[in-house]
C-alpha cells in the first residue's frame, strides 16, 4: 500500500534539515569518486557505517539489509577490477559502491518523505514562471513511491487467486484481473485525492 | 445545508439514481440499501465527486457543478477502503495533507497536526507508518485526516464496511461524537440510533424517507 522508508527517531541525523541531509548526500558522492587513495576509503566507509548504525541509531542489522541487495554485483565488479585491474583498485571500487548506497539509505531513512519532497518543492519553484505547479510535482513523486507496493501487492494478490485454480503459469490470466485492479485502485484514489483537496493546493491565496 | 433537486444520474447508459429530490439540514443522517441501489453514487453527489445528469446539487448555495471548490471544502468525505484515502507514509504526514489546501505556515500545521492527533487519541502512533496500522487504527486516521479542515458536513461511505464489530463500534463511536453535519451509508443498521433521520434507496429512488424508527423496520422488512 504505502512505501515508507523513514525510520522515526531522535538522533542528530534525524534533526538536521532535510536540504542540509541532501547537500551532504551530494558531496558525499562527489568526494566518494575522487578518492582514489586505500586508506582514506577504508576510513570513510568505516566512519559512514559507524554513523549510519550507531549515531543514527539504525543498527548494524539494518546497515546489513541495506548492503546485502549489492553484494553480487559489487562482488561481479570486484573481480573484474581485480582480474583488469589491480586488488588495490577493487577494494577501492567495491567501498565507494557501498559506501554510496549507505549515504544514500541513512538519508532515506532518516528523513520523512514530506521534507523531501519540501526540498524538491524549493527546487522545482524556479520553474514556476513556466507554469509549472512545484507542489503537484513533488506530490506526483511521492505518489508514484507510495503506489510501487500496492503493484506488487495486487500482483502477488492476483497470482494466489490464479495459483488456487490452478493457472499460475498464465500470464494471460494474471494480466486482466491485475488490471482490472489498478484501474479501480486508481480510481478510487483519485476520487480520494479530490476530495481531499488536491484541486485546491495549488491555489494562490 | 445541502440540496438535491431533481437529480438523475446514468452511468453507461442506466438511470442510477432517478428523480432524487432531498434537502438535507439534519445533524444526523443514515443512508441504507441495498448493494447497487444507488447510496455511493448519492454520497459522491454532496461533494461534487459526480455530477447530475439533470437537476443540481447545491450545497451553502454553491452549485457542485460550478463550485466544485467551495463545495468540497465544506463537505468532508470519508470512504469505505482506508487505504484509498491515505495518501502519506506516516501518520502525521497523512494529516499534514489535509492542511494543504490551507496553506498554513509550517508551525501552524504541525501544531494543528499534533492536536488533531490527540483529540481522535492517534498522538501514540505520529510517527508510524500509516500502511501498517490495523484497520480501525487505518479509518480513524483517514477520518482524522478529513477532519483536520474543519468542514462543515461529513459524508461517509460505508465507513465501517471493511471493519470487525469492535472497530466498527469504535470508528461510529468516534463519528458520533464530531461536531459537524454528517451523512452516513451503512450496512450495520444498529449505528442508526440517535440519527435524526434515515434515507432508504431502493433502486436509485428514495424509498422511505424518516425518523430511524419508522425507517428502519420498513427496510429490515423488505429484506424478507
Ligand atoms: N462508474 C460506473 N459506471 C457504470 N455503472 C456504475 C458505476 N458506478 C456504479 N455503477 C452502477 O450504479 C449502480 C449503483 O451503484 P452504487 O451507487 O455504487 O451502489 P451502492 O453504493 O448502493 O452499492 C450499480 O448498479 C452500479 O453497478
Ligand atoms: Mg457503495
Amino acid at each position: 500500500m504505502i512505501a515508507g522508508l523513514y525510520l522515526p527517531g531522535d538522533s542528530v541525523i534525524h534533526q538536521l534539515s532535510a536540504p542540509v541531509k541532501l547537500s551532504l548526500m551530494v558531496v558525499m558522492g562527489l568526494a566518494l569518486v575522487l578518492v582514489d587513495h586505500i586508506f582514506v576509503m577504508v576510513s570513510v566507509a568505516i566512519t559512514t557505517g559507524f554513523v549510519f548504525s550507531v549515531l543514527a541509531g539504525l543498527g548494524f542489522a539494518r546497515l546489513w539489509l541495506a548492503t546485502r541487495p549489492l553484494l553480487i554485483w559489487v562482488l561481479f565488479i570486484a573481480l573484474a577490477q581485480f582480474w583488469f585491474v589491480t586488488a588495490e583498485a577493487a577494494v577501492l571500487v567495491s567501498l565507494r559502491l557501498v559506501t554510496l548506497v549507505w549515504v544514500a539509505a541513512l538519508v532515506t531513512y532518516t528523513t520523512r518523505l514530506s521534507e523531501m519532497s519540501d526540498v524538491l518543492v524549493a527546487i522545482c519553484s524556479v520553474f514556476r514562471p513556466l507554469g509549472v505547479n512545484p507542489e503537484r510535482i513533488s506530490f506526483l513523486i511521492a505518489l508514484t513511491i507510495r503506489l510501487i507496493p500496492s503493484v506488487f501487492e495486487i500482483v502477488r494478490d492476483v497470482r494466489d487467486v490464479q495459483k488456487a485454480r490452478g493457472l499460475e503459469r498464465s500470464y494471460t490470466a494474471m494480466f486482466v484481473p491485475v488490471l482490472t485492479r489498478l484501474l479501480r485502485e486508481a480510481d478510487a484514489l483519485s476520487d480520494a485525492l479530490v476530495a481531499r483537496g488536491f484541486e485546491r493546493w495549488g491555489d494562490q491565496q | 445545508m445541502i440540496s438535491v433537486d431533481h437529480v438523475t444520474v446514468r452511468l453507461q447508459g442506466r438511470v442510477v439514481l432517478d428523480d432524487v429530490a432531498l434537502s438535507l439540514t439534519e445533524r444526523r443522517i443514515g443512508v441504507i440499501g441495498d448493494n447497487g441501489s444507488g447510496k455511493s453514487t448519492l454520497a459522491k453527489l454532496l461533494n461534487g465527486l459526480l455530477l447530475p445528469d439533470e437537476g443540481t446539487v447545491t450545497v451553502d448555495g454553491f452549485d457542485t457543478r460550478s463550485h466544485g471548490k467551495e463545495v468540497r471544502s465544506r463537505v468532508g468525505f470519508l470512504f469505505q477502503n482506508p487505504d484509498n484515502q491515505i495518501v502519506m507514509p506516516t501518520v502525521a504526514e497523512d494529516l499534514a495533507l489535509g492542511l494543504k489546501p490551507l496553506r498554513l505556515e509550517a508551525e501552524r500545521v504541525r501544531q494543528c497536526v499534533s492536536e488533531t492527533l490527540e483529540r481522535f487519541a492517534l498522538s501514540h502512533m505520529a510517527d508510524r507508518s500509516a500502511h501498517l496500522l490495523s484497520g480501525g487504527e487505518k479509518q480513524l486516521v483517514a477520518l482524522a485526516g478529513v477532519m483536520i479542515s474543519e468542514p462543515d458536513i461529513l459524508v461517509c461511505d460505508e465507513p465501517t464496511t471493511l471493519l470487525d464489530r469492535r472497530n466498527a463500534a469504535l470508528v461510529m463511536k468516534t463519528i458520533a461524537g464530531l461536531s459537524c453535519m454528517v451523512i452516513t451509508v451503512t450496512h450495520h443498521v444498529e449505528h442508526l440510533d440517535g440519527f435524526d433521520r434515515v434515507l432508504v434507496i431502493d433502486e436509485g429512488r428514495v424509498a422511505h424517507d424518516g425518523t430511524p424508527d419508522q425507517a428502519i423496520p420498513s427496510y429490515l422488512e423488505s429484506l424478507s
